[in-house]
């Protein structure tokens, strides 16, 4: 990490751990002094095993859950977790885009699309534009007026995507957003990422249990240990961008990068 | 042709046939032994078929079934209507404070089981025998039923749904508004379905106990004169009254609930 | 956590016992008895037997209205299923049937089988056996086709496959009819003892109106919601004894409210 840019994003020693089951005498802890940084539009990627407390982490992160310990530092604002009240997605800065696409059943694509932007007000002619161009990267055009079940589990994908875009966070946070779909249109889908994200740098943080993934789309690779899950290890990756993701588990060094990344998963 | 008909597999050009002759078959096959068993059992114990028809005919002509009916049916409303506000919205403020909601439950619950019948001769006292005490038995039952169903809606809404608009920068009447009442808009559907066709039956029973006019006063005031032919002449009426708002209300129920993937009926 | 759910329990009905007093003390006793009134004449009645004897009565015609009207309704489904064709061709009259106001018949009920247990059990059956008879037919038809495939494949009989795999899988369906079923039995006792009784609760309920005596109208509901809640409970119990197989559903799943 560049030693003279302040992080954008830092989190210190968090810690979180559930209220113990009746017949438990203490819970156990799911994230345990969890710490990094993340620069100003840096995609970091992290990796861990599943059930590691990944989802855990971002919704601490982004206040939808509270921390049992530890702070959250964003834009110079601290967040002492563990008391006082949430303000989930501090007040609109963070987007979050969810493993589930939690479309609004009874809304119809476009209108979920621009549910944020209607809740904020924010709502007119230029951020139109925005849609509709941002529907057209991802292929969306000519489905504005079907309901989310008439819609294949990429498109939902992609249009949960461009909600979060649709009113353009400074930080979005995405929990293994590509897990649940086929191989195919997860490569698709990767793709479409990149290229939104070329069009405006942003702030991402991107957790997945697929190492491959990881390393193909970030930046920066973060290794998470099982639960309590702590930061074991740090890759900086040195890909070239604008990257072609067909191609690039044959580049050099993404083997050697996998080999290291998956022994210390372990 | 009922949709289960059109599932029967195979043998289909012979099943098919038969189905309607067998409806056929069966609904004279009723009116047969309606007609027998008023011959060996008697008149005074059971009216013949015609002898029904015809008392309903005279009860039509002197204007009398309009007027009963009119009762009935207005009681039904009005206690409908404020039973299934009520009902309805206390869900929606309730859900508001999950602490006062568990602390109700058993409270609640011991409330549903009772018989709102059993509560009649208590508003009688209270209220007389003219429509308000109807129309507060009929609120009574609607009430708990759209109660029930509220609260079924209330409970089923999806938290990760709330969190997202949360995170999207929704205030809490936003998503009172979006997600609350469209995820309890189909219970609440449901409920009035049941509802109205259960309000009549209840302005009928409650008329039973308490009144001077309406059909269920004609049903047991005839009961008290020994009456048969007008007993059943007014339960004929009834029961056809309550299939009618059946049907119409099993009819306009889809149009609003097109979002749904399948637009099954809430079994609430 | 616990603690504080009683206390807030308990907290409620403080509350409920005293807005009852203030309205007995505000309107008079003669309309709203009162919290002591009603407690002593329960004990009143309950030591001269009198409770006891017409709480009996109810729930005698109520239980014998249930077994009359839920046996044949529980029963029917699985009959029916062996023929389509006479599922098919009943199918619109059992949907009419159901529709039909039960309750409205008890003056019916009345004249033809008198006033003593008769029509109650008679209305309480019909108001049953609808009830289960269509739970019970949703759990028979929702059973699960590729159970009875495997079954046919691995050999067996009908009666087989009616008996592990339709009848299992049916009896969750049958039991949440059966928990609707049992208040409305009591419910349908009570109304027909409304109309035409000299005995039940429902006799005490009307005759007490129709005296004035508040006081014994009060202890009769009161003792009429403490049998509901008894039987809800042991109906519950049951269905979570007979179905410990079962996973259980996240969500607000524990409303078992009778309607």
């Amino acid at each position: 990490m560049n030693a003279t840019a302040t992080p954008t994003l830092e989190v210190r020693g968090l810690s979180k751990r559930f209220p113990p089951r009746s017949g438990q005498a203490e819970a156990p802890w799911i994230l345990a002094d969890l710490s990094f940084a993340v620069a100003q539009n840096e995609l970091l990627t992290m990796v861990g095993p599943s059930g590691a407390g990944k989802t855990t982490l971002l919704n601490i992160i982004c206040q939808v859950d509270a921390a049992t310990g530890g702070e959250v530092q964003f834009e110079g604002q601290t967040m002492r977790l563990g008391n006082g009240t949430l303000n989930p997605g501090w007040d609109c800065r963070f987007g979050y885009v969810t493993q589930d696409d939690n479309l609004l059943p009874w809304r119809t694509l476009i209108d979920n699309v621009t549910f944020p932007l209607r809740v904020q007000g924010k709502l007119n002619d230029q951020t139109m534009a925005r849609v509709t161009e941002l529907m057209k990267t991802v292929n969306l055009v000519g489905f504005e007026r079907y309901y989310p079940h008439e819609l294949s589990g990429g498109m939902r994908k992609r249009a949960s995507l461009i909600r979060t875009l649709a009113y353009d966070p400074p930080i979005i946070l995405m929990d293994e957003p590509f897990g649940a779909v086929d191989a195919q249109t997860r490569t698709q889908l990767q793709q479409d990422l990149l290229r939104l994200w070329n069009l405006g740098r942003k702030t991402i943080i991107f957790v997945t249990h697929d190492i491959g993934e990881a390393i193909a789309l970030g930046d920066r690779v973060l290794v998470l240990s099982r639960s309590p899950a702590k930061v074991v290890a740090e890759h900086r990756i040195n890909i070239k961008r604008p990257r072609d993701l067909s191609n690039v588990y044959k580049l050099e060094g993404f083997g050697d990068m996998y080999e290291t990344v998956r022994k210390e998963l372990l | 042709m009922t949709a289960l008909a059109k599932t029967l597999p195979g043998r289909r050009s012979h099943a098919r046939v038969w189905i309607p002759v067998g409806r056929i078959v069966l609904a004279i096959a009723f009116f047969a032994l309606w007609e027998f068993g008023s011959y060996t059992m008697g008149r005074e114990w059971l009216p013949t078929p015609e002898a029904t028809a015809a008392r309903i005919w005279k009860l039509a002509t002197s204007g009398q079934l309009a007027r009963d009916t009119l009762v009935t049916f207005s009681e039904a409303t009005l206690g409908m209507i404020i039973g299934a506000s009520l009902g309805s919205a206390l869900p929606f403020v309730l859900r508001l404070s999950p602490r006062l909601m568990k602390a109700l439950e058993p409270f609640l619950s011991a409330a549903f089981g009772v018989p709102k019948l059993a509560l009649a001769p208590l508003f009688i006292l209270w209220l007389g025998i003219g429509m308000p005490t109807k129309v507060v038995f009929v609120a009574s039952i609607v009430f708990f039923l759209m109660f029930y169903n509220g609260m079924a809606g209330v409970l089923s809404v999806d938290p990760r749904l709330v969190a997202m608009a949360r995170v999207a920068g929704a205030k809490e009447w936003i998503i009172s508004r979006e997600i609350v009442w469209n995820t309890t808009m189909p219970f609440l559907f449901s409920g009035l379905k049941i509802g109205l066709p259960r309000a009549l039956s209840g302005a009928v029973v409650g008329e039973f106990i308490a009144a001077d006019a309406g059909l269920g006063w004609y049903i047991n005031n005839s009961r008290s004169l020994n009456d048969i032919t007008g007993v059943m002449a007014g339960v004929v009426v009834v029961t056809i009254l309550v299939i009618l708002v059946n049907a119409a209300l099993q009819r306009t129920q889809a149009r609003k609930l097109a979002w749904r993937p399948v637009a099954r009926d809430m079994v609430v | 956590m616990k603690l504080q759910l009683t206390v807030d329990r308990v907290l409620i009905l403080v509350l409920c016992i005293a807005a009852w007093q203030f309205c007995s003390m505000q309107w008079g006793l003669h309309w709203f008895s009162s919290p002591l009134k009603t407690t002593n004449r329960t004990i009143e009645l309950l030591g001269n037997g009198d409770l006891l004897y017409h709480t009996a009565y109810t729930a005698k015609a109520a239980l014998y209205g249930f077994l009359v009207g839920g046996i044949p309704g529980l029963l029917l489904p699985f009959a029916l299923r062996r023929s389509p064709v006479v599922n098919a061709i009943l199918d619109p009259y059992l949907a009419a049937g159901y529709g039909v106001p039960k309750l409205a018949l008890a003056p019916l009920f009345v004249l033809w089988f008198g006033i003593d247990l008769e029509p109650k059990v008679a209305l309480v059956a019909s108001l049953v056996s609808f009830l289960v008879f269509f739970s019970t037919m949703a759990g028979v038809q929702a059973v699960n086709g590729q159970y009875v495939n495997m079954a046919r494949v691995a050999g067996a009989s009908e009666r087989d496959i009616a008996r592990h795999i339709v009848w299992p899988g049916a009896i969750p369906y049958a039991f949440a009819g059966f928990r609707i079923a049992a208040p409305y039995s009591i419910g349908g006792a009570v109304v027909g003892e409304l109309i035409s009784s000299n005995r039940g609760l429902g006799y005490m309920i009307q005759a007490g109106a129709t005296d004035f005596d508040t006081t014994t109208v009060f202890v009769s509901l009161f003792t009429l919601t403490i049998i509901v809640v008894i039987i809800n409970w042991l109906v519950a119990n049951l269905e979570r004894w007979l179905l410990r197989w079962r996973p259980r559903t996240g969500a607000g799943a524990s409303w078992v409210p009778g309607a």
